[in-house]
Formats: C-alpha cells, sequence, structure tokens
C-alpha cells in the first residue's frame, strides 16, 4: 500500500520535534533529546523493552502496537549529562513496515530488536538494519538487540551470531530481558554514551 | 388502527419529571457543534396525518423460504437441497458422525460454542458482555471438527482465488481447502453472469458479499434476516479497508494468489470484537452512533475546544466514551460516516496498545475515502475516555500532541472528563424513569401515532397494570434514531431484561423489525404493531425519526400507542 512518508524538517532531525510541551531552553552538549525509533518483527519484544524502560512495568499479555507509540524517558548519564529520549515504538506487523519511514526518519538512534528463540526475527532484523543503512541519517547510532534472554532453554540464536553480525556493521549489541529487566537500562545507558555531542559553539 | 388521532391528550396536568428528563434528552440529540441545531419535527403535518398506515403485523411474518436466491434469475441454475461441498461440507451436509446431534445445536439460540451434547451451560456464559474475552477462540479447530460445524455463525473472508483471509473460527490457513470450495460456488455463478447473494440449506443461511477480489461468506443459523448478516459482512470489509485501505485491491492485481493473512496480522481482536457488538451495539444495524448524555454545557465546553482544534487543520476531532461520542467536530463540509466511527471506535477500543501511551497510525475510513490511509492520533484521558484526532497529514503527530494537551487541559478545568465518567458510571435513560404521564408538547403540528379511542386511562391504572416491572404501559426498551442527526438513543437494559442472552434476542429480534420496516419489496413501512410470545414490538417511522418500542407481551396496544405517542426524546 503505497503510503508517502515524508517526516517534517521541524520533527526531524538530532534534536527531534521542536515542540513537547516541556520543551523548555534550548538544547545543548549537557542535556540532549534524542528521538529513537525501535524496530523488529512483531512480536519480539519492542513495547516490553519501552515499558520496561519508560515505567519500570512488564506486562507478560501481548498487546499488538498499531501504527507506533510514542513514549519518552530522560536519564542521567555518569559524566552529568541528561538524555531525554523521545521513542516511537513502531509496530512490528507487516502491514506497517512501508510505513516505518514515516516513524525512523530523522531519528538519532534506531534500536533493533529480535527475539532470540525466534531465528527469523533475526533475519527480519538484519532487513531493518540494511533498510536504515540505505534510508535512514547517515550518523544514525544503531543498536542490536536480542530480546527475551531469560529464555536460554529455548535460544535458536547464539549471542555470538548476535554479536558477530552486529560489529560487522558497526552497531552495538546488547543481549536484554524485558522480563526480568536485564540490561534493558544498560541498554539506553550505552547508547546515551555513544551519542555524538553536540560541539557547544554549534547552533 | 384508524387515523383518527387528535392531540386530546395534551390537557394532562403537569409532571414535575417531565421537564428534567426531556432536558437531558434534548442535550443527548444536541451534540454536535458542527451541526445545524436539532430541529423539532414539528412541521410535518401533512405526512403525519398519513403515518398511521395499516401496516400492522400482529404476528411475525414468515418470509418466503426459497431455497436459493439468486442476484438475478438465471435459468441455467438449478440447485437442490443444501448446497453443501463434498469436499468441505458444513455441518448438515455430509453424513458424518455429526448428523445426528446438529439438531440439538440448532435449536440453541446463541451463536456462540456449542460442545457436543454437553457443555452448553459452562460456554453460555462466556457469552455474556461482561465476561466477554477479545481475540479468536477455537484456533486448535477446521472444518474436519464436529465442534466448528456446530458454530452457529461464521465469518469468513477469501479471496478471489480462494486463499482464506479470515475466519472468526479456526485456523484460516488450515480453512484452505473450505475456502476453495466457497471460491468455486461463488464463481461458478459468477461465470454464469450472475452473482450470488444467498443460499438456504435447511436452518442454515449462506450469504454471500463480492468486494472486488475480497469475498465475505456468512453462514448462520440464527434466522437473522438476509440484509442484517448482509450489513455484518459489509462491516467486516469496512473494518478491513480501515486498517488496509482499498489500495489491497492493486495486491490481488499483481498476484492473483497474493496471501492476504500475513497483513491483517494481530487483528483477531479486532475483528472478534466487531462481530461481538454485531450482538450487543444497535450501531451496527442502525447506521447511527449514540452520544453520551452530558449537561448542555459539559458538552458545549468540550465542543469548543474540538472546534478549536479542527480549525488549526485537524480533520476530525472525535472525543469518545467508550462507544458513545462525547463530541465531535469536523472541518468545513468534512462529515464523518456512522458506519466510519462505528469501525474507528472498535479498532480503537480492541486494540489494546493505544491505552498504553499516545500514539500516531495510519487508519482508512472506508466511507470517508476508501483508497486513502488519514492518520490518527490516539490518546486515553483514562481507562474509557479517549480522544482520536484524525489528519490526512502524515507528519502532524507534533502538531496534535500539542493539540491534546491544550484540550486536556481545557477538559480538566471545565471538568469535562468527571463529568463524563460520572456519566458512564450512571448509564443512559431506564425506562422505568420515564414519567407515566407526561405533557405533551403543546405543538399540535407533531407526528401522531393514531388509535381509534385514547384511552383515558389514569397514571396509576397504567402502572398498576403492569406490576411496576419496565416502565410506563409495560414498556421494557426503546431505541430511537435521529435521521436528521444520524444519532440514536436507547434505553438501558432494566428487568426484566437482563441477561445478555435476553438482550442478545432482543436485538435479534429489532434485526428482523428493522429488516421488515426498510424492506424495498413490502415496505418501507410506517408503523408496525408485532407481538409474539416474548415481546410486543412497536416501530413507527417517519421522515425525521425511527422509534423502535419493546413492550410487555401482554401490553394493551392502545396504551402502547399512547406511551410512544408521548414525546420522550423530541
Amino acid at each position: 500500500m503505497g503510503c508517502s512518508s515524508s517526516l517534517p524538517g521541524r520533527s526531524s532531525g538530532r534534536l527531534g520535534g521542536l515542540n513537547s510541551s516541556e520543551s523548555g531552553g534550548v538544547p545543548d552538549a549537557k542535556n540532549l533529546r534524542v528521538k529513537l525509533v525501535l524496530l523488529g518483527d512483531s512480536g519480539v519484544g519492542k513495547s516490553c523493552i519501552v515499558l520496561r524502560f519508560v515505567r519500570g512495568q512488564f506486562d507478560p499479555t501481548s498487546k499488538v502496537t498499531v501504527g507506533a507509540s510514542f513514549l519518552s524517558q530522560t536519564i542521567a548519564l555518569q559524566d552529568s549529562t541528561t538524555v531525554k529520549f523521545e521513542i516511537w515504538d513502531t509496530a512490528g506487523q507487516e502491514r506497517y513496515a512501508a510505513l516505518a519511514p514515516l516513524y525512523y526518519r530523522g531519528a538519532a538512534v534506531a534500536v533493533i530488536v529480535y527475539d532470540i528463540t525466534n531465528p527469523d526475527s533475526f533475519n527480519k532484523a538484519q532487513y531493518w538494519v540494511k533498510e536504515l543503512q540505505k534510508h535512514g541519517s547517515a550518523d544514525i547510532v544503531m543498536a542490536l538487540v536480542g530480546n527475551k534472554a531469560d529464555l536460554h532453554e529455548k535460544r535458536e540464536v547464539p549471542a555470538q551470531d548476535g554479536l558477530e553480525y552486529a560489529e560487522k556493521q558497526g552497531m552495538f549489541f546488547i543481549e536484554t530481558s524485558a522480563k526480568t529487566a536485564d540490561n534493558i537500562n544498560q541498554l539506553f545507558e550505552e547508547i546515551g554514551k555513544r551519542l555524538p555531542r553536540p560541539s557547544s559553539s554549534s547552533s | 388502527m384508524s387515523s383518527s388521532d387528535s392531540p386530546s391528550s395534551s390537557s394532562a396536568e403537569e409532571n414535575p419529571n417531565t421537564k428534567e428528563i426531556e432536558d437531558q434528552l434534548a442535550t443527548v440529540v444536541l451534540t454536535e457543534s458542527n451541526e445545524d441545531k436539532f430541529q423539532e419535527c414539528s412541521s410535518d403535518t401533512a405526512s403525519a396525518s398519513n403515518n398511521h398506515g395499516e401496516n400492522n403485523h400482529d404476528e411475525g411474518v414468515e418470509k418466503s423460504s426459497s431455497k436459493v436466491v439468486w442476484g438475478r434469475v438465471n435459468s441455467e441454475l438449478e440447485l437442490e437441497g443444501p448446497p453443501s461441498p463434498s469436499s468441505s461440507g458444513y455441518a448438515g451436509g455430509r453424513g458424518t458422525s455429526s448428523a445426528s446431534s446438529t439438531s440439538i445445536v440448532d435449536e440453541v439460540s446463541e451463536d456462540e460454542i456449542q460442545e457436543v451434547g454437553n457443555g452448553s451451560a459452562i460456554e453460555g456464559a462466556t457469552d455474556s458482555h461482561e465476561s466477554w474475552m477479545p481475540g479468536k477462540r477455537h484456533v486448535d479447530e477446521d472444518d474436519a471438527s464436529i465442534s466448528w460445524r456446530k458454530r452457529k455463525k461464521h465469518f469468513f473472508a477469501l479471496s478471489n482465488a480462494g486463499k482464506p483471509i479470515y475466519s472468526r473460527y479456526g485456523d484460516e490457513h488450515k480453512l484452505a481447502g473450505f475456502s476453495a470450495t466457497l471460491q468455486a460456488i461463488i464463481s461458478f455463478v459468477e461465470n454464469g453472469g450472475d452473482c450470488i447473494k444467498l443460499v438456504r440449506a435447511g436452518k442454515h443461511q449462506v450469504v454471500f458479499l463480492v468486494k472486488g477480489p475480497i469475498y465475505l461468506v456468512c453462514i448462520s443459523c440464527t434466522e437473522e434476516p438476509y440484509e442484517s448478516l448482509k450489513g455484518q459482512l459489509e462491516l467486516i470489509y469496512g473494518q478491513m479497508i480501515l486498517i488496509l485501505t482499498k489500495s489491497i485491491n492493486r495486491c490481488f492485481e499483481k498476484n492473483p494468489k497474493f496471501d492476504m493473512t500475513p497483513l491483517l496480522g494481530g487483528t483477531d481482536v479486532v475483528f472478534s470484537s466487531l462481530i461481538h457488538s454485531f450482538s450487543w451495539n444497535p450501531a451496527t444495524f442502525l447506521h447511527a452512533y449514540t452520544c453520551l448524555p452530558l449537561a448542555y454545557a459539559t458538552r458545549q465546553a468540550a465542543g469548543a475546544i474540538l472546534q478549536d482544534v479542527a480549525d488549526s487543520g485537524v480533520l476530525f476531532a472525535i472525543l469518545m466514551c467508550k462507544h458513545k461520542v462525547v463530541s465531535l467536530v469536523g472541518a468545513q463540509k468534512a462529515s464523518l460516516h456512522p458506519d466510519d466511527m462505528l469501525l474507528l471506535s472498535n479498532f480503537l477500543m480492541s486494540s489494546e496498545s493505544f491505552r498504553t501511551s499516545e500514539s500516531f497510525s495510519p487508519i482508512c475510513l472506508p466511507r470517508y475515502n476508501p483508497v486513502a490511509f488519514l492518520y490518527a492520533y490516539v490518546h486515553y484521558f483514562d481507562v474509557d475516555t479517549y480522544l482520536v484526532l484524525l489528519t490526512t497529514s502524515s507528519d502532524a503527530f507534533y502538531h496534535l500532541k500539542e493539540c491534546r494537551i491544550r484540550i486536556e487541559t481545557v477538559l480538566l478545568k471545565s471538568s469535562v472528563l468527571s463529568e463524563v465518567q460520572r456519566s458512564i458510571l450512571e448509564g443512559g435513560m431506564r425506562v422505568e424513569d420515564l414519567p407515566i404521564d407526561p405533557v405533551p408538547h403543546s405543538g399540535s403540528l407533531s407526528p401522531h401515532l393514531g388509535h381509534h379511542k385514547p384511552p383515558t386511562d389514569s397514571p396509576e391504572r397504567i402502572k398498576e397494570s403492569f406490576g411496576g416491572i419496565g416502565g410506563p404501559a409495560g414498556l421494557w426498551h426503546f431505541m430511537y434514531r435521529s435521521i436528521f442527526l444520524d444519532q440514536y438513543v436507547s434505553s438501558e437494559f432494566s428487568p426484566p431484561i437482563n441477561s445478555p442472552r435476553q438482550q442478545k434476542r432482543l436485538y435479534r429480534a429489532y434485526h428482523k423489525i428493522y429488516a421488515s420496516m426498510h424492506d424495498q419489496g413490502i415496505g418501507p413501512h410506517k408503523t408496525q404493531f408485532r407481538r409474539d410470545e416474548n415481546y410486543v414490538l412497536l416501530c413507527w417511522a417517519t421522515q425525521d425519526f425511527e422509534l423502535y418500542a419493546t413492550f410487555d407481551p401482554l401490553a394493551d396496544k392502545a396504551l402502547a400507542i399512547k406511551i410512544c405517542n408521548r414525546r420522550w426524546v423530541l
């Protein structure tokens, strides 16, 4: 279904949309605001990761995301910078694939999620990596996330495979469990560290 | 019934309750700030005197039960008996082990699960509105399962190549053979230059609807009229278009064997919730929407801020509580069809993710524009109350988010949200709260149901004759639809219509009488009075409104008509 997809200048770009309500002053090197998009097959746990990160909750009942949900969360890094993540949690369903550019256009960070118990979802993750390399922002920070790490007895994608693929693509790799909260905060802290800092003199 | 009506009862004394209730009703009707004011329908004197036709049907009208009804006559085709395809015979078709117990199932008036020989009591409980769980059940079944064949009401969607798209019960992929059979029936008739609409096979009706490359089929033994089942198929198709737009047709043009099921991934809850609503939501057959009762000032406050937002480039701004509209505003000249509203609210309420956080999603309104996506900003203010802002612009998210924040501030300040909560808790109108003997509107120009002898009953007699159950004159339930506003008001269910099962049965009765009122062959009718062992149903249609009222089966006809002439809603 052909969908034109253009995100406007004002909502794109490193510093996110110009106007979420609490946007106070001009973002600076110590207070970053970044647009982050989560991509990946349906059912891999994108929404669970976000809800664990933003609200500290985990809901085992599966709720299919429609379109994309928007959430935000601010973290403080050790070097006393704060990072406000404006998170687009996209639907993994096939019908929304054509609409993904609407959500990843202008994103500073892409978190690509697969399910370690599902090799198909790992293939799908690689598809998203290629798509973002082609059409994403040039300096986008990408993270590859193997979720459901608590289900190690059902593991079908070795951690080594994820790691090797991520290294080859110059991505950051981590395995997480939204259920146990394992590595969830670490994921976002690591992303925060890797964000390019705007030089204080730049506009 | 003769037409010797005179508004003679207008001399009744003032009832203090009357004014209050009429005020409430007026605000129910006076909702949309983008609509013209609701007009009292007092200008149809001429038609009023013609409105008391002799269209009484004191008994159910038995429809002719021809086995096969074709779109037009096709002499090439002669179907005799149940058209059960040998490869996938639907219940009762083939002489399988299920044949002996079919009759048991057919006697149950529910369309839900009937396990062979037992369990119907337990399963009956799952049918209630409160305990109903969304999502597909019985995915393990297929057309070889006896339990699958015994389901009272199936819905299918398939492609014109015979590929399954959707099945209410069972896994679509396992139903490939059955789908191919349905496709064969449809294309056999199509090849003859004809269009199949309905097949009757014993107690089963098989209703077909062809929508380009998508075929929809309902197989039902619920005795609902053809028009109702076809309307339900139309809504299921509309729900697909809402999710995918009509440009899905292009996928079939490119590849006739295109498999559409992956594109509907995760939408089982949407369809199961829509199908469930066929048995509880009058909007599914009245083609009108209903409003949450609110004080005039409260709705004005909500409407004003929504209008403000609509002026800033939002196509539709809708504030809803469950399936009831709190306020609705459209951009200039944009109007929202009630069916679109139904499909949209069904989609939003059945998809749990909208409740979790604000969302921005492509959505197509099939009646507004079936080939293009709109973008919906959705935000839940509380568990029941949500705001939808629709726009044509895919990049409007931040603007709409800002709009929502402005709206939320106003709604909180003017305590609209708490009023909405209070109203949803209180529920709608109750027949037992209707005044026993209200003052009719003074205008003598209003339409009036005629009866030869306006009975001179005291309020006491009306009340006593029905032992306090229901409303005046044994009124149990009513629905009033304003044609001009595309809105309806219905009373809450009250005793004796308590259980979900009884409610469903009443709606089925409404389906029947609605279809009969709108029947192009013998109708459309202006009035109908129909008595059976369960109810008296009284219907009254004018060019301005339709009234459907249910009474005690022993209700007095003259009293029932008298009650309907009192203008609770107008």
